[in-house]
């Protein structure tokens, strides 16, 4: 016969146990109970401590015939989370058993990290490729800390990612030592300035209804990461009662209001030199076709930041690489989505801090964002203020086609003529955009170490044919300058807040998003992010995630060399010192063997141009087979 | 990009006389002289620039004059090179290695780029 471990503790004897505590602590009358309780609890413990061991074998027989931990994972299948990314931790030990026996390790599965930076990191790649959020488990404290430089990353990159911290709220149910290290009050509190929200649940159904909540919070526009503590003993202790599980419904994104619309289609029917600058605008397909439409009815180019594919490279329209003159002749100027308006509009000298006006003084500005939906105030990732002549609240996705349909009701057919009549001039741009953009391509074309064009470029001849993703497409700018878009999922984007160690384990998530659609992933990775946390190249190769890393090894933090030099030369000193601290050589990191050590197929290090192409080909047939690779290319140092 | 080109196009014209007055200087010391400065971290190793702003590249044929005045009191975010860092040989070794880099293909005569 089993018996259900329950453990009756003092506080239990006492009529006050956690949950009953954490209910009552309001309670007026709790106050002089729990007084009374504290002699009791205190004898009790003291007897309990003076018990001799053997007596702890009596529970031997005992067990629980539904821990709380299934019904939480219960909750967590109704959201139709396939993948939990985490290193393992006691503090959600009974999750983690629950996700795989109860649930079979199926939707969600348990994957398995080696840095808690990584799991956040994989989870805001899967969401951008994926459409929705992956599950994070982390131990409260020193998970949480690990985590956090991620958990910014998605933040700053409106990505929503669903974390979960293991915790023990109830001092009296903790073993004494490391248990007690690793709890923390408020775990929440490391990363509230970057997170959407977050809770602390006190009971199951507390639990569903704030796990339902937070994932409707996260997916509402601007979707952000969220936060749900699991306190140790609701996880382990036997359901009670019937809790149940709220309906999830998503709210609809925000379209930003007719009327503004109504306006901002007046100003960009009547400007001459209207300029559209996309940057965290489309979500999806739908966002870029939505886009594409605006831009070809008001035969304005677009200016693609890069944090998000929402133009594609192949339309006359996108002339990305003519900012400077577009910006500068521009007389109305779209901004959708743009995280840093200011930075637009204006320039700034390093290290003099000179401000140098990008456009004219009288350019209209016209923003449709929901960036005062998501300021906080610690964290300066809103950038420098920016008046507009028209600020607009409003998803930038949802609200293309209400404004599109604006601008057609305010176009009369001859100023639709006019229009019309740009497009042979901004095709011309466009040609000669690219030719320029190849010419500087060449240059260097033989160089060794490989130029960061040919290293583009060859990885563009390997998957030119193919449905193909360049997960991390910001480290280096010629993929956007050259290869074709036309896909959402062609490209992207990048970290979100430029901290070092998403590139990897991002594009390790995206891969894994992208490995049932039937798209093939490939990154070009840098090799100071790489080593950050590389274990994710065992992540990858265990759970068969097939990716193409085709290092970009330079061999050093080179941004930083470029301020040390820049100091040196300010401080009238030696720049030839700005190697010390930034290089990464003697030894030189072996990224082939690197990878062939955690299981990942791996070649290299290529210094010869030559040869780039053909061990990208053979690197290929590995991914096509449906297992990681890597190509180790050592290149120019930008 | 543009003010840079703009600049070297100028200097192209005006000093195109004094391109021939350039010192004799060592294109071997050069090319390590330009890895030890670290030159080579923005512009390249064969002066192409860099792919991932705008790190310039040095134009082949760059004459002399703009090129010293480049290194001693240069133009946007560049550090300055002072006499007591760098000498005026060395920079003749520097130039002398620039002038030695072999113009790169015509990007209609490489196939990778065809199609792009």
């Amino acid at each position: 016969m089993t018996k259900t471990l329950k453990t009756k503790t003092p506080a239990d004897e006492s009529g006050l146990d956690r949950r009953s505590f954490l209910k009552g602590a309001a309670a007026a009358g709790a106050v002089t109970a729990a007084m009374t309780a504290a002699t009791k609890v205190a004898q009790a413990a003291e007897a309990k401590a003076h018990k001799p061991e053997g007596e702890a074998n009596q529970r031997g027989d005992a067990f629980i015939p539904r821990p709380g931990s299934d019904f939480m994972l219960d909750v967590i299948k109704s959201l139709n989370i396939d993948y939990f990314a985490s290193n393992p931790a006691s503090s959600f030990r009974s999750l983690h058993e629950s996700i795989v026996n109860y649930g079979g390790n199926k939707k969600p599965e348990f994957l398995t990290c080696m840095h808690e930076e990584s799991s956040v990191a994989i989870a805001h790649g899967y969401a951008k490729a994926a459409g929705k959020p992956m599950g994070v488990l982390c131990h409260g404290s020193v998970g949480l800390q690990h985590a956090a430089m991620a958990v910014y990353n998605a933040w700053a990159d409106r990505v929503p990612v669903m974390m979960f911290a293991g915790n023990g709220m109830d001092a009296n149910k903790r073993r004494p030592g490391v248990e007690w290290t690793h709890c923390v009050q408020d775990p929440a509190g490391l990363v509230r300035d970057f997170i959407k929200w977050d809770d602390q649940p006190a009971s199951l159904q507390h639990f569903a209804e704030s796990t339902v909540r937070a994932y409707k919070m996260a997916m509402s526009p601007p979707q952000e990461p969220v936060l749900i503590t699991l306190d140790i003993e609701l996880q382990e202790e036997a359901v009670e009662g019937k809790p149940s599980i709220p309906k999830l419904s998503l709210s609809a994104p925000p379209q930003a209001d007719e009327l503004a619309l109504r306006e901002a289609a007046k100003m960009l029917v009547a400007a001459q030199n209207p300029v559209i600058v996309a940057d965290r605008c489309a979500r999806s397909q739908q966002g870029v076709d939505a886009l594409v439409k605006l831009a070809e009815t008001l035969q304005a180019p677009v200016i693609c930041t890069g944090n998000r594919m929402n133009m594609p490279s192949s339309h006359y329209l996108n002339l990305s690489e003519s900012r400077p003159g577009l910006i500068r002749n521009a007389d109305v100027i779209l901004m959708l989505e743009v995280q840093d308006p200011w930075g637009i509009l204006h320039g700034m000298g390093d290290p003099w801090k000179d401000v140098r006006r990008a456009a004219k003084p009288d350019v209209k500005v016209i923003q449709i964002s929901l960036a005062d939906f998501m300021m906080k105030s610690n964290y300066q990732d809103f950038q420098r203020f920016c008046p507009a002549d028209l600020a607009i609240s409003g998803d930038a996705q949802t609200s293309l086609a209400p404004l599109t349909a604006a601008v057609k009701r305010e176009m009369s057919s001859t100023r639709a003529a006019e229009l019309a009549g740009k497009a042979d001039d901004l095709k011309k741009r466009n040609r000669d955009m690219k030719e320029r953009v190849k010419t500087a391509a060449a240059l260097g074309w033989d160089a060794s170490p490989v130029s960061t064009a040919r290293l583009s470029v060859e990885l563009w001849n390997a998957v030119k044919n193919e449905n193909y993703c360049l997960a991390v497409s910001d480290r280096i700018a010629w993929p956007k300058r050259l290869w074709h878009t036309t896909k959402f999922t062609n490209m992207m984007g990048g970290s979100g807040a430029a901290g070092v160690g998403y590139s990897s384990p991002g594009a390790v998530g995206i891969a894994l998003a992208n490995r049932d659609k039937g798209i093939l992933t490939v990154t070009l990775q840098p090799d100071g992010d790489m080593c950050y946390a590389p274990g994710v190249l065992w992540t990858a190769a265990h759970h068969k995630i097939p990716l193409l890393w085709v290092m970009y090894n330079n061999r050093g933090y080179v941004q930083e060399i470029m301020h040390l030099q820049r100091m040196a030369g300010l401080h009238r000193r030696d720049a030839k010192t700005a190697k010390v601290g930034t290089m990464i050589y003697e030894p030189e990191v072996d990224f082939a063997k690197l990878a062939q050590s955690f299981g990942v197929w791996g070649e290299g290090p290529i210094s010869d141009p030559g040869k780039v192409g053909p061990a990208i080909e053979r690197a290929l047939k590995v991914v096509k087979g449906g297992a990681p690779a890597l190509v180790d290319v050592v290149c120019q140092l930008r | 990009m543009r003010r840079l080109a703009v600049a070297a196009a100028a200097l192209l014209c005006a000093s195109a006389v004094l391109a021939q007055d350039a010192p004799k200087g060592s294109a071997e010391r050069g090319k390590k002289l330009f890895v030890d400065l670290n030159c080579y971290s923005c512009h390249g190793t064969q002066g192409q620039g860099g792919g991932r702003n705008s790190e310039p590249p040095i134009p082949l044929g760059y004459p002399f004059a703009g090129f010293v005045n480049q290194m001693r009191k240069p133009r946007l975010d560049m550090p300055a090179y002072e006499e007591k860092l760098v000498s005026a040989q060395e920079i003749a070794d520097i130039y002398a290695y620039f002038s030695s880099i072999k113009a790169a293909p015509a990007a209609k005569d490489i196939p990778q780029l065809k199609g792009l």
